[in-house]
C-alpha cells in the first residue's frame, strides 16, 4: 500500500462531492509526483505531460472508483500518458513496467535532499541567473513569460538557462568528483 | 501555462460528481445497444416465424442462457477497463463457466444414441450464424464505445476486445430471436464464433477509437 493512499482517496472522495479546496490540495501534491516521474523519463516536454495528465485526471474523474485504490487509478492515468508520448515521438516501442510504487513511491526525504543540492549549487551562480533557472526549470514557467516579465528576448532566456544548467552540472561534477574519483562521468 | 494557473482553473469551476456515474452510463449504453440490435434484427432478419411455441423449447433457453451469462461478463469487463488501475481478471476467468457449461451439454448431446452430427454441429445455418451475430451486434458494440470513451481505458485495444465480447455475446442474445437452431454444438461454435468476431472486431477499432 502506498503511504500516502488514505490521504489522496480522502481528497479526492471530497472533490468528487465537490469540494475545491481538498481538490486544490490534491492536484498539488499530485503535480509534484507526476513532475519527478516524468522527468525521469522524458528528457523533454515533462511539465506539458504533467499538465496533460493532471486534464486527464480532472476530466475522467468520474472514471474512479472508490471501492479501488487511488494512487493505482492515478499512475494508471500518468502511465497511458507516458505511453502516449512514446508514441508520439515514435522513438520507444516498449514502457518499462513501472508500479504506482514508481509514482508515488519515491521518498519525500529524497526529493528534499535533491531540492537541497540544488539549491547549494544555484547559490554558486550569479543571482539573475538562479533566477532563470528557478523559474525555468523548477517551476515550469514557460520561457515566453520569463522573457516577457524580465524584457529578455526568447532566446537570450533559453541561452542564459542553457549556460546556467551546464555550468551548474559542472559544478555538480566538481563536488561528486571531490568525493570519490572515477564515478563523476557515470 | 503555467501548471499552478492550470491547477487553479480545474479547481475553480469544480462540479460534483454522482456517485455511480460510470454505472449509469453503462446501463444507459447496454440498454440503448440492446435496442438498437432488436430493431436491427427486426428489421433485416425478421422474428423467427415459430416464436410462440420456441419460446419455451429447451434449445432457444440454452442459447439465451449461455448468451446473457457471457453478455453480463462482458459487461462487467468492459466496466473494469474503463478504470485505470483496475484489473479485468476475475470476469475474464469467470467465462470459463459457460464456455465449460455449452461444451459439457454439447458432448452429452452428441454422445446420445443416434445422434445426428450433421444436425447438431452445421444445423442449416452455419453459414451466417456468426456473420449474422456480428452485424446484429454491431450497435451495441457502437454503445459500448460510446461509454468507454467517456470513461478512461488505459489499454485500447483490450478495453475494444471487453467491448466487443459484450456487444457480440448480446448481439448472439438478439439474434437467438431469429434463428431457429437450438442444438448445443451448434450454439457453442458458431455462436461464439459470432462472439469471437465480434471482439476481434472490437480490439481493432480499440486500438484508433479509444485513445484519449
Amino acid at each position: 500500500m502506498i503511504a500516502q493512499e488514505a490521504q489522496y482517496r480522502e481528497w479526492m472522495l471530497a472533490a468528487l462531492a465537490g469540494d475545491g479546496t481538498a481538490y486544490r490540495m490534491l492536484l498539488a501534491a499530485l503535480t509534484r509526483h507526476l513532475r519527478s516521474y516524468f522527468a525521469r523519463r522524458l528528457d523533454s516536454g515533462a511539465e506539458d505531460a504533467v499538465q496533460e495528465t493532471l486534464i486527464a485526471i480532472h476530466t475522467r474523474r468520474a472514471s474512479y472508483d472508490p471501492g479501488l485504490p487511488f494512487t493505482a487509478w492515478v499512475h494508471g492515468i500518468a502511465r497511458y500518458k507516458l505511453i502516449d508520448e512514446y508514441r508520439r515521438r515514435r522513438r520507444r516501442a516498449t514502457v518499462p513496467l513501472d508500479e504506482a510504487r514508481d509514482l508515488f513511491g519515491h521518498d519525500e526525504a529524497g526529493e528534499a535532499i535533491a531540492r537541497r543540492d540544488v539549491e547549494q549549487l544555484l547559490a554558486k551562480l550569479p543571482s539573475a541567473r538562479q533566477q532563470l533557472v528557478r523559474d525555468v526549470k523548477l517551476d515550469g514557467i514557460p520561457v515566453a513569460d520569463v522573457a516577457a516579465r524580465t524584457g529578455m528576448s526568447e532566446s537570450a532566456v533559453k541561452v542564459a538557462v542553457h549556460r546556467a544548467v551546464k555550468s551548474l552540472g559542472e559544478f555538480a561534477k566538481g563536488a561528486v568528483g571531490g568525493k570519490g574519483k572515477g564515478h563523476a562521468d557515470g | 501555462m503555467r501548471t499552478d494557473d492550470l491547477i487553479a482553473r480545474l479547481t475553480d469551476d469544480l462540479a460534483p460528481v454522482k456517485g455511480g456515474t460510470a454505472q449509469r452510463l453503462l446501463l444507459t449504453a447496454a440498454a440503448l445497444g440492446l435496442l438498437s440490435s432488436a430493431a436491427l434484427m427486426l428489421a433485416v432478419l425478421g422474428l423467427r416465424y415459430d416464436f410462440d411455441t420456441a419460446i419455451t423449447s429447451f434449445g432457444m433457453w440454452t442459447k439465451l442462457v449461455y448468451t446473457f451469462v457471457i453478455a453480463g461478463l462482458g459487461l462487467w469487463t468492459v466496466e473494469r477497463l474503463g478504470r485505470p488501475g483496475a484489473g479485468a481478471a476475475r470476469p475474464v476467468a469467470l467465462l470459463a463457466l459457460p464456455v465449460l457449461a455449452i461444451l459439457l451439454l454439447s458432448a452429452w448431446q452428441m454422445a446420445a444414441p443416434h445422434a445426428d452430427m450433421d444436425a447438431l454441429v452445421l444445423g442449416h445455418s452455419s453459414r451466417v450464424c456468426a456473420a449474422n451475430v456480428l452485424l446484429v451486434a454491431l450497435p451495441t458494440l457502437a454503445a459500448a464505445f460510446w461509454v468507454l470513451r467517456r470513461l478512461a481505458p488505459t489499454r485500447p485495444a483490450l478495453a475494444g476486445a471487453g467491448a466487443g465480447l459484450f456487444a457480440g455475446a448480446a448481439g448472439a442474445f438478439i439474434y437467438a430471436f431469429h434463428c431457429t437452431e437450438g442444438a448445443a454444438p451448434f450454439i457453442a461454435i458458431w455462436y461464439t464464433l459470432g462472439i469471437v468476431l465480434t471482439a476481434g472486431v472490437g480490439a481493432v477499432l480499440g486500438r484508433f477509437l479509444l485513445r484519449w
